[in-house]
């Protein structure tokens, strides 16, 4: 806990034993220090593989008709750039900093569910390969990182390389809200006391804002990959308009996620700018409630804004316009956080380390980022701007400039804390300015290439003048970039082994991770200072002049069951995903379709098992409240009953699709056929997993769990089944009433 | 009709609406003239007055689906919340039955209000038969009063807390998206009438032509209406009660 | 070398109001670019740390100035929304009933049609100076993007949704086009030019597309022998050969174009015979096979194609 101890056992120095089984601890860990880095490491694997390929795109474009690499190997390099760098660089990176940092940042012992922790992390992996395995299986995919149909339907895209890239994504996706699940059940209930939810530090409250955006937009994401997936495995016709189908769609539900999605990973770099700005400023955030405020604005903004990416599809003035104004809103809230960020450092005592650079030179770029993206929310200079280089020149400052330059500021600021050690600032320094002349030598450039007409995505283009120079600069860029990580490897590798020790808080920061040893022990802290405020370790240093207190022991905030809350936001994620489901399937429906159609069913036979569904709802909620009056036997009772009519539910959605099977219509038959099936089975899929959850619970009970402990399993297992069967009134609805009412 | 002359004559100066105004705001001085916050009483009959007075009110009589939208907008989200806002901090309704201050039944009013009325049926007779749209424009008010009430009571023991606010309004704010998202993109006309409208005042050659109204853009605007201006009204209305959250005193610590 | 180039060089009303917008706006943007990083700058100038100083005082904040910034903001904003709203109509009119130009894309190529006349060329169009042109946008296969930086907004194509714009070009000249959405293997080289001219020589260009294909002779009459014989004839069109298919390009007056290809190459008789030899060595992808035609053949072949004025 203080500087001699940290100093006499320098860390990671073990015993032969204990290095033995930390070998294998890292593959099987449940700690969220130890998982978090394995996802910062996972993140860098993939950074050096992304940067790999962006290398050769540039070697591509550094001069005109050049013929480096085929056509499609080019395409197939941009399509795994992009989709590398977004989710299996960017969001593990977050997911890594979040692992290790929030948990720290609130006091707490562990995430609140370790295991699924752990699951979520190794889905990374998993996704990782499953996206590369498209190499060896004829090709990775050669559409573009938002795969926009028909481009990415088989008749175009008849390699598999498009369904390992929707199923990495899927993968990933599962794994996205799985750790967003986690980590907003560990704010809401592992806090340390008197951490109110008012207290938290601006790193993670951006951070639980922005899990809310994960688990709201990464399964609109999923429902578009099942539908994609279904379209190329199962032959329908959900984006392809040779058969009904609308290309139109996919772009829809591909941004009603990637706009939110721009978000998921800059609000992480808001967060890490709203951390080391005042810490090497020596002074608060400027206007807290503010900065904190305009995390939620951007967030609600951010899923009300996805069209502005549809500009040019032909929506009509109408539509776009509703959304240029939306789109515009945006930027006051994003105002705010970089005048904050500004007049934080307007007065202080500024520190020039590493770390800061790097968040001062990201925020100058975001600064550009966001007036370029004012141009792109403005429609018509959209018209001209989208798909040239002038957009990639702006979404690389995002991306690069605001987020890269955020995460590198985080690794050099919080190294230390992980490893014990410092990293050299002499190379940090180099690393930083090779970064920032390579970073704008690439990308301030391509603003002027895209006034110019280069369009995006092109594997080479004609001699025009002023083209080739042009990209030979940006090219040039490129490896500055590539130098500054090779440096930060370098450094990080030479750190980690000799660098300096680094003390508990190095950086005299004021957050609750600097109040244990670096690294930390495995259960994070021996004793934790006082919270009074947002900066306790600023009262313990300054006890003459210590900050406001803010709130009490706040009365508002949920202070939920752990199972409980977990189940709710999954719910609220599924809810996403059939949200999407049947908005497609009234879509699809709003005409009649030439072939089969709901006259097919059997509304009366439907009507039968879902009563039985519904009545279920009702036995399990008998059942949840024998088990509070401690009624075993009854408990039991209602728990089969329920069993029983659910399954009862999925039999007679068996005998339906079998007796339209015998009819001949199949998923593939045509639209109607396609949402239908896909609709009800989805739900079917999830009644059956209820089923099975409600069984494991019901063998739990015969084994007599519930007599002995309290647990939580049931509640939670039931609200889930609730919720099936709350779906299935809106798919009820949707499918079977609403076509006899016209 | 020119667009200014239907700008200058369309106004619907209906007497009994007039009447219930008046008498509103002379309820309002009586009641609550020393405790209450009259400006946004008076601005919530402004606003009541602007949706069936004005010609906005012209329009949604069977011409326009947007403008019908404007006035569900204003009736439902923006008159009940200024008179709530004109309220006292000492006001009590009295003895309310339970039902109407469930945070459920709230919620069903203000999601319920917008599903139920775009119904198709409904949604016809509103705008061909007066009877029924007053129906509509009574239920809006009242709907509209029960959902803000969880969140603009005048006693704060009255109102949700602020995390459950927020979580009330952005359900809510969800529910209507997608009902304009699906106005928006749907290929039939939800409410038929408005694709043939019964031209009573000699408007439609400028509806059509002059401002370039089709029944489709029409219904779009509708959608869109209902859905990104609709979505911005609970959006503010959530960074209010986080502000509210912040602005909450601080509690006296347990343990130090 | 003018960095603003095409964008900020417009040749159209429609080209010209967005350019005017763009200039608008980077001035504000610049100036707000100005003042911020201008205050940065001056904080990092002035308030850095010394030896010994100490915390400095700690300010957590102004909420007078906090509801400033975010006022200002939004003022800026609504400026912006209503400039939006008046350029996108001012460059973005609604469609006429009938449009003057139908362009389809293909993988990897524009087809444009003249519905008024029936005249059908590609990669290459032609329009009158002055006079705006409703353009109807079509996709057959997967979403392509038609984009002339100089004269007018991009839009996408889409199938089974045609889009419609308005070009237009006030000065003679020849405008570079590119497909602008990613739309497979060689999107790189779906290039095309818009070529306005004078309405006399327009009508002259539109009168020689819309007379059949020259009446081959010699070494040239054996290609068109070749063009049939082999499979050329189940993809692409010649005016008054009896030869109809509407897979690949119209080749009725394939000469008279500057280059082929989506722009990949000049059209020039070198060029053609390196594309008969092989079109996936010119255009590595393209949908046209490799025949591998014997010299004599090629020769044949060239001379024929050549021959299409």
């Amino acid at each position: 806990m203080n500087d001699t101890t940290a100093t006499a056992s320098p860390p990671l120095l073990l015993t032969e034993h204990a290095r033995a089984h930390h070998r294998v601890a890292w593959i099987a860990t449940v700690d969220h220090k130890r998982i978090g880095i394995l996802y910062m490491l996972t993140a860098l694997f993939f950074f050096v593989v992304g940067g790999v390929e962006a290398l050769f795109i540039r070697l591509q474009l550094a001069v005109p008709n050049n013929t480096l690499l085929a056509p499609d190997t080019y395409n197939q390099l941009f399509t795994m750039h992009g989709t590398t760098m977004i989710f299996l660089v960017a969001m593990p990176m977050l997911f890594g900093l979040a692992n290790y940092f929030v948990p720290l940042q609130i006091g707490a012992r562990d995430m609140a569910f370790p295991r699924l922790n752990a699951f979520a992390f190794w889905l990374v992996p998993l996704g990782g390969i499953l996206l590369h395995f498209s190499v060896l299986a004829g090709g990775a995919p050669a559409v573009g990182w938002f795969a926009y149909a028909p481009l990415s339907e088989t008749p175009y895209a008849s390699q598999p390389g498009v369904n390992y890239w929707a199923l990495a994504l899927l993968v990933l996706g599962i794994g996205s809200v799985s750790a967003s699940i986690n980590l907003i059940v560990t704010v809401l209930t592992a806090r340390a006391p008197h951490m109110t939810l008012r207290r938290l530090p601006l790193f993670s409250w951006m951070f639980f804002v922005n899990s809310f955006l994960v688990i709201l937009a990464l399964p609109v994401l999923n429902a578009g990959l099942a539908m994609l997936l279904i379209d190329r495995l199962l032959d329908t016709h959900f984006f392809l308009p040779a058969g009904g189908g609308s290309a139109i769609l996919w772009q829809h539900i591909f941004w009603a996620f990637g706009h939110p999605e721009v978000y998921i990973v800059a609000i992480p770099a808001f967060a890490i700018l709203s951390e080391i700005i005042p810490v090497f400023s020596r002074k608060p955030i400027f206007g807290y409630e503010f900065v904190a405020g305009s995390t939620v604005a951007i967030a609600l903004l951010s899923l009300l804004v996805w069209a502005h990416h549809m500009f040019t599809v032909g929506l009509g003035h109408t539509v776009d316009l509703f959304f240029v104004a939306s789109s515009l809103l945006i930027a006051i809230p994003t105002g705010v956080k970089v005048l904050a960020w500004s007049a934080t450092m307007l007065g202080g005592r500024l520190r020039l380390e590493t770390p800061m650079l790097f968040c001062v030179a990201a925020l100058v770029q975001f600064l550009v980022a966001g007036l370029t993206g004012v141009t792109h929310a403005v429609a018509a200079l959209d018209w001209q701007t989208k798909n040239s280089y002038y957009l990639v020149a702006h979404f690389h400052f995002v991306f690069v400039g605001l987020i890269v330059f955020a995460i590198l500021g985080a690794l050099h600021y919080w190294f230390p804390k992980m490893s014990g050690r410092m990293l050299s600032e002499r190379i940090g320094k180099w690393t930083f300015w090779l970064m920032v002349i390579g970073f704008n030598m690439t990308f301030v450039i391509q603003h002027f290439l895209g006034f110019a007409g280069m369009p995006r995505r092109v594997y080479t283009y004609p001699d025009l003048p002023g083209w080739g120079w042009m990209n030979m600069v940006s090219t040039v860029g490129a490896f500055f970039m590539a130098a500054a990580a090779l440096l930060l490897v370098w450094n990080l590798a030479h750190a980690f082994r000799r660098g300096p020790v680094a003390g508990d808080n190095p950086w005299k920061a004021w957050t609750l991770e600097w109040a244990t040893t670096s690294p930390p022990p495995h259960e994070n802290f021996d004793a934790l200072p006082p919270i009074r405020s947002r900066r306790p370790l600023w009262d313990e240093a300054n006890p003459d002049r210590p900050e406001p207190v803010v709130g009490g022991d706040d009365a508002t905030s949920p202070v939920a069951e752990k199972s409980k809350a977990g189940v709710i936001a999954f719910i609220a994620s599924e809810a996403g995903f059939f949200g999407v489901l049947i908005l497609a399937f009234l879509f699809f429906n709003a005409t009649p379709q030439a072939g089969p159609g709901p006259k097919q069913l059997d509304l009366f036979k439907t009507g039968m098992f879902s009563l039985c569904l519904f009545a279920s709802s009702f036995t399990l909620w008998r059942s949840e409240v024998s088990l509070r009056n401690a009624k075993h036997r009854a408990m039991k009772g209602w728990l089969a009953a329920t069993i029983v009519l659910g399954g009862i539910f999925v039999v007679g959605q068996g005998l339906e699709y079998w007796g339209l099977f015998a009819s001949g219509v199949t998923v593939s038959t045509n639209l109607f056929a396609t949402t239908f099936f896909t609709l009800t089975g989805f739900h079917g899929l999830h009644v059956c997993v209820g089923l099975i959850a409600l069984l494991i619970v019901l063998g739990l009970a015969l084994a007599g769990d519930f007599e002995k402990r309290k647990s939580s399993a049931l509640g939670a297992v039931g609200l889930y089944w609730h919720f099936v069967d709350v779906v299935w009134v809106f798919v009820l609805t949707a499918v079977y009433i609403f076509p006899l009412l016209k | 009709m020119t667009t200014s002359e239907f700008l200058h004559t369309a106004w619907s100066w209906n007497p009994l609406l007039l009447a219930a105004c008046a008498a509103a705001l002379a309820g309002y001085w009586f009641a609550f003239r020393r405790t209450g916050r009259i400006g946004y009483f008076v601005a919530a009959l402004g606003v009541v007055l602007l949706a069936l007075v004005s010609p906005i009110h012209a329009l949604a009589d069977g011409y326009l689906f947007s403008a019908h939208m404007v006035q569900h907008i204003l009736l439902l989200l923006v008159a009940p919340a200024l008179a709530l806002l004109s309220l006292p901090a000492t006001f009590s309704p009295g003895k309310m039955p339970r039902v109407f201050v469930h945070p459920l039944a709230g919620w069903l009013a203000g999601v319920g209000a917008m599903w139920v009325w775009h119904a198709p049926a409904l949604c016809n007779a509103a705008a061909v038969s007066g009877p029924v749209a007053a129906l509509q424009s009574v239920s809006l008010l009242v709907l509209g009063a029960v959902f803000w009430w969880q969140v603009l009571a005048p006693r704060d023991d009255q109102r949700l807390a602020p995390f459950t606010a927020i979580l009330y309004l952005f359900t809510a704010c969800v529910a209507c998206s997608a009902l304009g998202i699906i106005l928006t993109f749907s290929p039939v006309r939800v409410c038929s009438v408005f694709m043939h409208p019964v031209d009573r005042l000699g408007i439609m050659g400028t509806i059509r032509g002059g401002w370039g109204m089709t029944p489709e853009r029409d219904q779009q605007i509708g959608g869109l209406l209902m859905w990104v201006p609709m979505c911005s009204i609970y959006a503010a209305a959530i960074l209010s009660q986080f502000a509210r959250w912040h602005a909450t005193p601080a509690l006296p610590e347990k343990t130090p | 070398m003018n960095l603003l180039a095409t964008v900020f060089e417009p040749a159209s009303p429609q080209a010209g109001a967005i350019s005017h917008l763009f200039f608008v706006t980077l001035i504000i943007c610049a100036a707000i670019f100005v003042i911020v990083a201008g205050l940065i700058a001056y904080s990092l100038m002035r308030f850095r740390a010394r030896e010994g100083g100490g915390e400095p005082e700690q300010v957590a904040g102004n909420r007078k100035i906090e509801i400033f910034w975010t006022v200002i903001p939004f003022l800026i904003v609504v400026v912006l929304f209503a400039m939006t709203a008046r350029t996108m109509s001012l460059s973005d009119q609604p469609p006429a009933a009938e449009p003057d130009l139908i362009v389809t894309g293909h993988q990897w190529w524009w087809q444009v049609n003249y519905p008024h006349t029936g005249a059908v060329t590609a990669n290459e169009i032609h329009i009158p100076v002055g006079k705006p042109f409703c353009v109807e946008l079509r996709s057959v296969d997967v979403l392509h993007e038609f984009w002339v930086p100089s004269l007018t907004r991009k839009m996408t194509t889409v199938p089974g949704h045609p889009n419609h714009i308005w070009l237009q070009a006030d000065k003679a000249g020849t405008y570079l086009g590119v497909c602008s959405e990613f739309c497979g293997t060689q999107h790189a080289w779906m290039r095309f030019t818009v070529v306005a001219e004078d309405a006399e020589k327009f009508e002259a260009w539109q009168r020689a597309q819309l007379a059949p294909a020259v009446t081959p002779t010699g070494e040239a009459e054996h290609g068109l022998a070749l063009f049939k014989e082999m499979t050329c004839a189940s993809c692409h069109a010649i005016e008054g050969t009896g030869v109809n298919a509407r897979v690949g390009p119209d080749l009725t007056h394939f000469a008279s174009r500057a280059q082929f290809g989506g722009g990949v190459v000049e059209n020039t008789p070198a060029n053609i015979h390196r594309w008969l030899v092989n079109p996936q060595a010119v255009k590595p992808g393209v949908k046209m096979p490799n025949f591998k035609f014997t010299d004599e053949q090629l020769t044949a072949l060239a001379a024929y194609l050549g021959s299409l004025k």
